[in-house]
């Protein structure tokens, strides 16, 4: 039974290639085939698109989740945060975002808190010359399980005035691709990461030259976010 | 130029090639007769109608792989205030991308379409061949494999609570190539598919 099946099926390929109906059968794949890839030539030269992710010049995956600035935990969007319309010359005073992913349990975590929270203060300052930087410090559930009342606490211990965002179910680290605590991003105005502490450390993203360019770590080597910012927002006439 | 009037030249390939598939597509079919004589017959008027809805079906599905990546740069594209709204379901990367391949679902829908657009001008330009019928049956059988996925989407729809015209044309173009393959399979059991022809002649 099996075997006539089979023989019937191997029959029927053998005619599909060869009996003369193959040519009407390769005419109707040259035609479609000539549609299909005109079809995409035409997307491919009229747009030109950038990847969702967290490397430096990928579009920064968006979220939505509960936030508090000291008053409550609101709905927040990271989305509401961005200018699509922003480049690299825009004259709009459009914020860049410094990104903080965290650990309350974390000893890196606590060791650079009241660092970062001097830095929210000082990047959006009138004496700072670049344009505002908005920090925005997602506090993940990596090393335990911790309560909204515990990240408060964190926040207001180390002076952190900028927003928490609550990730203790790691839904946003799992799609910023954040396996440890603190790494930290900076993104430009319209979604593009400039700069990833993780991934690669000493690149960053020139929005001009669309591509990476090497970025100093004035102390050690290594780059801290401060001198991300520094010398990211300012690459291109600081607006 | 409006989005809705690109979106009305995609419809009106899909509803021209449905228009050809029911029984008022005789008389329409007549302006296609003199360019092209086999659609005065009962199987070139459907196997015509195939095609215009093969085709809108791709060429909307190109217009939405088209958005994906617009959207992708950071434009917006189709978005209102209303339910009508494509940025917020194509500019959504939790759903843009089929989760099998990753890939956008307009590009989803060009090779779908690529593939039915195929089957039919094969069928159409050997209808006798033995492998006709296989043809017809695996047109059927791919448009009714479209419709879980149709229903995926539509269940990112109803999440969002939003509805992406361009998205449910294409949508709309599978379930009618689906109702045509079926229509196909109906006329080929009979004896209308060659007339000149006793259908056991054709096997």
């Amino acid at each position: 039974m099996h075997e006539n099946r089979l023989g019937k099926i191997g029959e029927n390929m053998n005619a599909m290639l060869h009996d003369q109906d193959a040519s009407a059968r390769s005419d109707a794949g040259i035609i479609v085939m000539s549609m299909f890839f005109a079809g995409i030539l035409i997307v491919a030269f009229t747009t030109s698109p950038i990847a969702s992710g967290t490397e430096i010049g990928e579009r920064a995956p968006i979220f939505t989740a509960k936030a508090t600035n000291g008053n409550g935990w609101d709905s927040f969007a990271f989305e509401d945060l961005l200018d699509m319309s922003w480049t690299w010359n825009s004259t709009e005073e459009s914020p860049w975002i410094a990104v903080e992913f965290l650990d309350i349990d974390c000893g890196f975590c606590k060791r650079s808190a009241t660092e970062v929270g001097e830095w929210a203060q000082m990047y959006s300052a009138e004496q700072w010359p670049g344009p505002d930087v908005v920090f925005v410090g997602i506090a993940v559930g990596f090393l335990g399980d911790h309560t909204r009342a515990e990240l408060v606490e964190f926040r207001t211990q180390y002076n952190n005035n900028f927003l928490y965002v609550d990730d203790l179910d790691v839904s946003i680290a799992k799609e910023w691709d954040v396996g440890a605590t603190p790494t930290y991003f900076l993104v430009q105005p319209d979604g593009i990461v400039a700069w990833n502490s993780q991934a690669t450390n000493g690149l960053g993203w020139d929005a001009k030259e669309e591509k990476s360019v090497p970025l100093n770590g004035f102390d050690d080597g290594y780059v801290q976010l401060n001198e991300a910012i520094e010398q990211l927002t300012m690459m291109n006439g600081g607006e | 130029m409006n989005e809705y009037a690109v979106l009305s030249i995609h419809g009106a390939a899909i509803l021209f090639g449905l228009v050809l598939l029911t029984p008022f597509g005789s008389s329409v079919a007549s302006i296609l007769h003199g360019r092209y004589p086999s659609t005065t017959t009962k199987r070139g008027q459907l196997l015509a109608g195939m095609v215009f809805v093969c085709f809108g079906g791709f060429t909307v599905s190109a217009h939405t792989l088209w958005m994906h990546n617009k959207l992708s740069e950071g434009a917006s594209v189709c978005s209102g205030s209303s339910i009508l709204n494509c940025d917020g379901l194509i500019g959504n990367v939790a759903y843009n991308t089929d989760p099998l391949f990753g890939q956008p679902w307009g590009l989803v829908g060009m090779v779908a379409f690529t593939a039915l657009m195929w089957l039919v001008i094969t069928i159409a330009k050997e209808p006798m061949s033995p492998q006709t019928q296989l043809f017809i049956k695996g047109g059927l059988g791919a448009t009714i494999a479209g419709i879980p996925v149709i229903m995926l989407l539509v269940s990112y729809e109803f999440k969002e609570g939003l509805i992406c015209p361009f998205c449910t044309t294409a949508h709309i173009a599978n379930l009618i190539a689906l109702v045509g393959f079926f229509l196909l399979f109906k006329l080929y059991e009979s004896d209308e598919w060659a007339p000149d022809m006793k259908k056991s002649s054709r096997k």
